[in-house]
């Protein structure tokens, strides 16, 4: 398990990360959405030890991390780096022999990794002759070959196309179904309400949401979707704890104060007419962050 | 996993990588051919001058054969003569280059006929030659014996050298001159090679997985010494092949550049390469771009150049003045300027032993420094890290914090 606590990073007098905590189960996928310049890449810099908190601390199993733990992590960073005049094997057989492998098991895995990603007839090649996409393959080889107990990606998925995300969304999901902890980032809302257990939303250096998608959702406000063709403006009105969201035609999107008052709108609708729709109304996880850039509230 | 086992896997990667390249290939060999043609340019020019003249002599002229055979021997210079009978015969030789020059009459009605310049040495032999002859006549026309003359005259000015030249110590200081001129240009190109291989791997953005994994100045040692074997490597060759050429040429004698001297260059290479190495790699970590490496490169280069300039200027003309100890003393200098005193004979073993001590103590000191301005430089990106953010002093200013890495 991977946890921060309270952690602070400054560069001059811009804060980049506030007293940031976060923990990620063996397991389990970790998405980890903000806008550019929010901190997540900041975050995974300290925990990667490529970054030093100026407060707060990092725990694996809950010790302090150090640097013989931080080898064992495997890693994307946002600006990719790979040799790009190198051999896609000899580099691969490199990272895994940095991280401890001998010589004979690093070659050994890098190759079985490459034929795992498709990328067996192109292990001559340097990095720099593949495709964009063939390129992030061999990043993820990269992260990969060493057998990483922790992986933390920084925009895996950027510049893939759907199938790609695809294959790459599958390696991850048996990556944390073998006990690791997988951290991601990305801008990509779908993928990470797709592919995630747990979701953080960071902004301005803080943890602002935490939580599996469904929970971070259901913390919005309770708004409810009535579709009655018979009603007239202010039928709600009597209803204690309602108001008005916004008027579609026929359809209206009313906020409930709290959860008695949802039987109370239903008989009322139902006293006025045939009701055709009454859903309650959950933002997507696009939604909710849009709500959490703009300043709006997500709930507690 | 421990440090030595980590910077050896990195510095097999920068190793090989770049002795497959086709650049080592082609830079390889280009020196060898340059080296080797060169060496060979200078044993056919210089056997030239050895090789001996073909002469002719017609009719009365071929009693100074003999005579003018000996006089330019004794001036290093061989003559093979050619009788000849016919004046027309002899100059048709001479113009069609099998004779190098044609001698008619005698006395003082010597004449030479060559192509068109005469060999310094034969003009001077045949001067002698006819000049004596004229002598002899003249002694003999007012009767006295031209022996007696000739016995009054056998002495030769004797030469009272207060510091003479020793013949093998010449050579022995162009030895280390060529040395010391080897190691300053080996230097220079491994150096920025260095600056530039870091350069490569920050702009790569390589490097923030890299620090992931090792520490940086494990790093950095790791491609300094792998930079450094290949260096070795390519000395070794163009140096073996340079020994081969010119000992087959017999253009240096193989005992004057003994074993000792080609050791002792190495040494000093090494020494010479860390000290560098590890300013040029500090300055290569302080910038993002390629574009960028003459201008962080440029305070290593002026020392390097200083050293040299200070080689040729003062410590090879004096080998054994003040001013050359003191400057080979100073541990920038060391490498290139002490194998020129070394070589000339003029400093004792335990100055070596302090200079070589005084070089460690500084890589260490620079290893240091250049460790920590490389972990706080190697990760920043943008513009360049100024001196006092790379060794970690804080900051005058407060601020603008555009070159974090965010």
């Amino acid at each position: 398990m991977l946890q921060l606590e309270s952690v602070t990073k400054r560069y001059g007098d811009l804060e980049a990360l506030h007293e940031l905590s976060l923990s990620v189960q063996d397991g389990e996928i970790f998405g980890f959405v903000g806008a550019n310049g929010a901190g997540k890449t900041t975050t995974m810099r300290v925990v990667l030890g490529v970054l030093e908190a100026d407060a707060g601390t990092v725990l694996w199993n809950g010790t302090e991390i150090t640097f013989a733990l931080r080898r064992r992590i495997g890693y994307i960073p946002e600006d990719r780096g790979l040799y790009p005049k190198m051999a896609i094997l000899a580099q691969l057989t490199y990272f895994a022999r940095l991280h401890g492998m001998s010589r004979h098991d690093a070659r050994a895995a890098s190759t079985s990794w490459l034929e795992r990603l498709g990328l067996a007839d192109r292990a001559q090649s340097q990095l720099q002759a593949l495709s964009h996409g063939n390129q992030q393959r061999v990043q993820l080889a990269a992260a990969l070959v060493f057998s990483p107990e922790l992986l933390v990606l920084d925009e895996p998925f950027a510049g893939l196309d759907p199938v790609a995300v695809d294959a790459m969304s599958d390696v991850l999901r048996a990556q944390a179904n073998e006990g690791r902890p997988v951290v991601v980032s990305s801008h990509q809302l779908d993928i990470v309400e797709r592919l995630c257990d747990r979701v953080g939303i960071i902004n301005h250096g803080q943890m602002v949401a935490t939580g599996t998608v469904t929970e971070l959702t259901e913390r919005g406000p309770l708004r409810f979707w009535v579709d009655i063709p018979a009603a007239a403006p202010g039928w709600y009105s009597g209803i204690a704890g309602v108001t008005l969201v916004e008027q579609d035609g026929s359809r209206w999107l009313l906020q409930l104060a709290d959860e008695s008052g949802e039987q109370a709108v239903l008989r009322a609708a139902l006293a006025l007419g045939p009701v055709h729709e009454f859903r309650r109304d959950r933002p997507g996880l696009t939604q909710l962050f849009r709500d959490v850039m703009t300043g709006g509230a997500v709930g507690e | 996993m421990n440090s030595r086992t980590l910077i050896r896997v990195i510095a097999e990667r920068e190793f090989m990588t770049r002795v497959r390249s086709r650049v080592f290939a082609i830079t390889t060999v280009l020196t060898v051919i340059a080296i080797a043609g060169y060496i060979l340019l200078q044993a056919f020019v210089f056997n030239k001058s050895t090789t001996s003249l073909d002469v002719g002599f017609v009719g009365p002229a071929q009693s100074m054969a003999a005579p003018v055979r000996a006089e330019a021997a004794g001036l290093g210079v061989g003559i093979t003569v050619h009788p000849y009978t016919s004046l027309a015969v002899g100059k048709a030789d001479v113009a069609s280059g099998a004779l190098d020059a044609l001698v008619t009459g005698s006395g003082a009605s010597t004449t030479i006929t060559v192509q068109s310049t005469v060999d310094g040495t034969l003009q001077v032999a045949l001067n002698d030659v006819a000049r004596e002859q004229v002598l002899t006549q003249y002694l003999t026309q007012h009767a006295l014996p031209p022996s007696d003359v000739e016995s009054q005259l056998a002495f030769s000015v004797s030469v009272n050298e207060l510091s003479p030249v020793d013949a093998a110590r010449v050579e022995q200081i162009v030895i280390g001159l060529l040395v010391a001129g080897i190691l300053y240009t080996s230097l220079i190109i491994y150096g920025q090679l260095v600056a530039a291989g870091v350069i490569e791997e920050k702009s790569n953005r390589i490097v923030e997985i890299l620090l992931a994994t090792v520490r940086p100045w494990q790093l950095m040692m790791g491609k300094i010494i792998g930079i450094g074997l290949v260096a070795l490597v390519q000395i070794v060759l163009v140096a073996g092949v340079a020994l081969v050429v010119a000992s087959v040429t017999k253009l240096v004698s193989i005992p004057t550049l003994s074993v000792d001297v080609l050791l002792g260059g190495v040494g000093w290479f090494v020494l010479g390469y860390l000290i560098y190495a590890l300013l040029f790699a500090a300055a290569g970590s302080m910038v993002s771009r390629q574009e960028d490496v003459s201008s962080v490169a440029l305070p290593v280069m002026l020392v390097l150049v200083a050293a040299w300039i200070l080689a040729l200027t003062v410590a090879a003309p004096t080998p054994a003045a003040v001013g050359t100890t003191v400057l080979s003393f100073i541990p920038l200098f060391t490498p290139v300027i002490m194998p020129i005193r070394i070589a000339a004979g003029v400093v004792p073993f335990w100055q070596v032993a302090i200079s070589v001590i005084l070089v460690i103590g500084t890589i260490y000191l620079f290893a240091i420094l250049a460790g920590r301005i490389y972990r706080n430089s190697v990760l920043r990106v943008g513009g360049r890290v100024n001196f006092g953010e790379a060794l970690g002093l804080p900051p005058i200013e407060r601020g603008d914090p555009s070159n974090a890495t965010m």
